[in-house]
This record gives structure tokens, sequence and C-alpha cells, in this order.
């Protein structure tokens, strides 16, 4: 995928780039990718659903928001990369991610939380432990959530036929 | 296998027209594997109509990939059968639209049309014993000669590699590996959700009426997108996602693509071959 190692730059409403960490920002690695899945992971367990639509449009939005590569995404996901890892880990890689992935992740993240259209208490409090962690303050928030929206109307609309690697207007897919 | 065998006779007592569109497939496997691929494809679309018609009744007319699709969020179909389906659906899609299928294609699809078969018929004659037995490749009607033989594995191994890119697409997709134990993971999480949460409320931390959270976020967002700090912005930022999901998209087409011409040249190939051969040049 060409993805790899693209600055893809700041897909959101911009925020200033402060508070630069550890992580780029501009170069997606298996940290960023780790990172994602952690978060993403523990939000759709939050509610307890897990389609394989919403697992889809967590996957595009990896791929074409946060510009991880297919094989970030396969390497991040091996046993011995995630299987060990806490969600109190996640906080923590969080918290030393660099602004803009920090917010690229919240959004994702709210994405997912808005796939279903509902939000369970534990989705709440793993948003706000994640906001905590980057010290987002509510203005910053709301802009991501905004953004989420945007994105889960946009990707769940697409992500049931890239599930299986193509798109709606190839002509596989023309008649459905 | 003989003339009249057939690897599908054990969807007579389950659905008539299935193992109907089934055995036309069959029969077609040689000599019209383009029909093949047709027959195959109705043969999956009756199967999710179906299907559909058991779970979500308001789907039962919409288009062979939604019904796949609202299958599968219901849980209904697995990861795997929704592959097999997913792949037939897209192999007879790309016969209707004059791409040439060669035969090891449609042998493929059909052995995958006979494992799908099984799982489906499990599902609809619940509790019967269902035994589709294995699948045997309908014999062809002449013996290949050493020419086709090596173009017919050339096309195979593309085949792998198509389908091999394929799964690793979705595999990269998808949140949790395929072998991973999904749920155990899911409870993992859950129980440190649970956790945080219990030391989030003993830090006096709130606790989240989620169903009021919710209400009014939905009633923030619904202000904010009117609202000409945010709204402005979210056009551009939705502008901006749709050129790199585009991006992303157009990469996957691109390998479509290449796959589709690859194969289309190997079935030029062969029927080059074929006719050196009727002219007793080979």
């Amino acid at each position: 995928m060409s993805a790899k190692h693209q600055d893809r730059g700041l897909v959101m409403n911009e925020v200033p780039c402060e508070n630069q960490r550890t992580m780029s920002a501009t170069a997606p690695d298996i940290e960023l990718a780790t990172l994602w899945f952690l978060a993403a992971r523990a939000m759709t367990a939050a509610d307890g659903t897990l389609g394989t639509a919403r697992q889809a449009a967590a996957g595009l939005y990896a791929q074409a928001i946060l510009g991880i590569s297919e094989e970030e995404c396969e390497q991040a996901k091996a046993e011995e990369v995630i299987s060990s890892l806490t969600l109190l880990d996640c906080l923590g890689r969080l918290s030393k991610a660099p602004r803009e992935v920090g917010e690229k992740i919240m959004t994702g993240v709210m994405m997912i939380a808005y796939a279903n259209r509902s939000m369970h208490p534990l989705e709440v409090r793993w948003a706000s432990m994640l906001a905590s962690s980057m010290k987002m303050d509510s203005d910053d928030f709301q802009r991501c959530c905004v953004n989420a929206r945007v994105m889960a109307g946009m990707l769940g609309t697409h992500a049931a036929s890239e599930v299986t690697g193509e798109s709606d207007s190839d002509e596989a897919g023309a008649d459905s | 296998m003989s003339e009249d065998r057939t690897n599908f006779g054990f969807l007579d007592r389950c659905d008539d027209r299935v193992a109907h569109l089934a055995r036309q497939a069959e029969h077609y496997v040689h000599s019209d594997p383009d029909s093949c691929l047709f027959k195959l494809r109705l043969m999956i679309e009756t199967m999710a109509k179906r299907l559909v018609s058991m779970s979500a009744p308001d789907m039962a007319d919409a288009d062979l990939s939604s019904m796949l699709g609202v299958l599968e969020r219901l849980g209904t179909l697995p990861r795997r059968q929704a592959d097999g389906m997913h792949a037939i659906r897209r192999d007879g899609n790309a016969a209707v639209h004059g791409n040439s299928t060669p035969t090891p294609t449609a042998m493929r699809r059909l052995k995958d049309a006979h494992r799908l078969s099984g799982w489906y018929a499990r599902n609809i004659k619940r509790g019967s014993k269902v035994e589709p037995g294995s699948f045997v490749p309908p014999p062809a009607p002449f013996e290949q000669s050493k020419g086709e033989s090596k173009l017919n594995r050339e096309i195979d191994e593309l085949e792998d590699r198509i389908e091999g890119q394929r799964r690793r697409t979705r595999e990269a997709l998808m949140l949790f590996r395929e072998d991973e134990d999904t749920d155990g993971v899911r409870k993992r999480y859950r129980i440190e959700l649970k956790a945080l949460d219990m030391i989030a409320a003993a830090a006096g931390e709130p606790v989240i009426d989620a169903e009021f959270v919710a209400l009014v976020m939905a009633m923030d967002l619904e202000a904010l997108f009117e609202h000409p700090s945010f709204g402005s912005d979210s056009r551009e930022a939705r502008r901006n996602a749709e050129a790199q999901l585009a991006e992303v998209k157009a990469e996957l087409e691109r390998n479509e693509h290449l796959y589709l011409e690859e194969r289309a040249n190997l079935v030029q190939e062969m029927r080059l071959f074929k006719r050196r051969q009727l002219r007793g040049e080979t």
C-alpha cells in the first residue's frame, strides 16, 4: 500500500501542533499502528459489539487517515507485539504521542463509537481517559467529535465493500 | 466422477433452486467457465436472499453486496463464508462485464460454492444431518496437453496470488486477526476498562450517564455543525478525508484491474494455444 510513510497532512480541522514528544507525526510506523489498534480495539470492547463493517471502517481510517500501511497493520496485530500490552500502556503511549497524532487517534476512536449510533458508559469513559491522557481540552475534544461524526457517516457507507478489497465503482461492484 | 455424478446432491433436500444452479455451474465448468460463474453468482445471490429473508426481511430486495454486508453485520455470515461469497460475486460480476474466466478460476469458485453450500444447508436445515462430502473436481472432457497444463498451472498460481493479496488486504483492515481469540481479547479489555472506570470513580470522576452524554453530544454536534467556526472546517475536512480515502480505494482498484488484466492475458494465451493445437502446430 502506497500509504506507507506518506505525510498525509492534517485531514481534520487544523490544530496547532505543539507538545511534540517521542512519536513522529509524519512517519507512520509500528508504534503508531500498535497505539491505534489498542485504542480502537478497546472502544469496540467497551460497548460489546463488533461488526465486520465497523472493523473495516476502522481499518480504512487507519490506512487513509493515519497513513498506516497494510504491512504495518499486520505487524502491529502480531501476537508478540500487541497481546502483552494493556490499556494503561495505550494511555501511556498516547500521552507521549504528538498532539496531531493523538487527535487523529481520538477522532478515529470516536468514529468507532459513533458507528452504531449509541454510546455506552464504558465508551464515554474510554474517550474521556484518552482525552485526559493527552490533556485535551473540551474544544479540541468537540472538534474531534465533529470530525468523527463526519468520518463515521462517510466510512460507514464504504466499509462493507472495502472489506473485500474492492470499491463500489469498479466493474465488479458496478452491479454489486 | 461420472457424468451424472454431482457434488451438490445434498442440496436437493434443502433448496431446489440453489441445487439446480449448482448443478448447472458444475456442468459448465470446463465447457463454458463464464457461464459457470454466472450460475454461481446467481446461486449465492439466491442463498443470500433466503438468509436475509430469515434475519432481515426488509433487506430482501437489496443488491447482493448489501445483503452480504447485512448478513455479516448480523453475525449470520462468518468471515470465511463471506470471503467465499464475495469472491464468487466479484468473479461473477467480472464475467458479466466481459472479462473471460479461465477454467481453473471457475473450478476454484465451484469448490468455494461447494464449501459454502454445506454451511448454507446446515443453516437452513438446522438439526438435520448435512453431508456435503469432499469436493470432487468434475473431470475435463478431454485430456489436457502439456502446454494446456502448463498454462493452467500459471493461472492457478495467479489465482493463489490474487487470493493471498485479497486475504492480506482484508486482514489488514480488520481490528482483530482471524486466528485471534477475539472474544477473549475483548473480554480482557472490558475487564481493564471496568477497572479503570472504578479507579476513575474512586478518584472522584463523575459517574457517567451514557444516554445523557450521548444526547448532549448529539445536540452539541448539531450546534457545532452549524457553528461558523466549525461548519466550514468540517466540510473542508470531509473533502480532504474523501480525497485520502479515494486514494486508498484507487490503489485497491488498480490491484484488482491488474489481476484481471493478467488473467485476461493468460486466457488469451490459452486461446491462441488451442488454435495452434487445432491447426496441428503444437
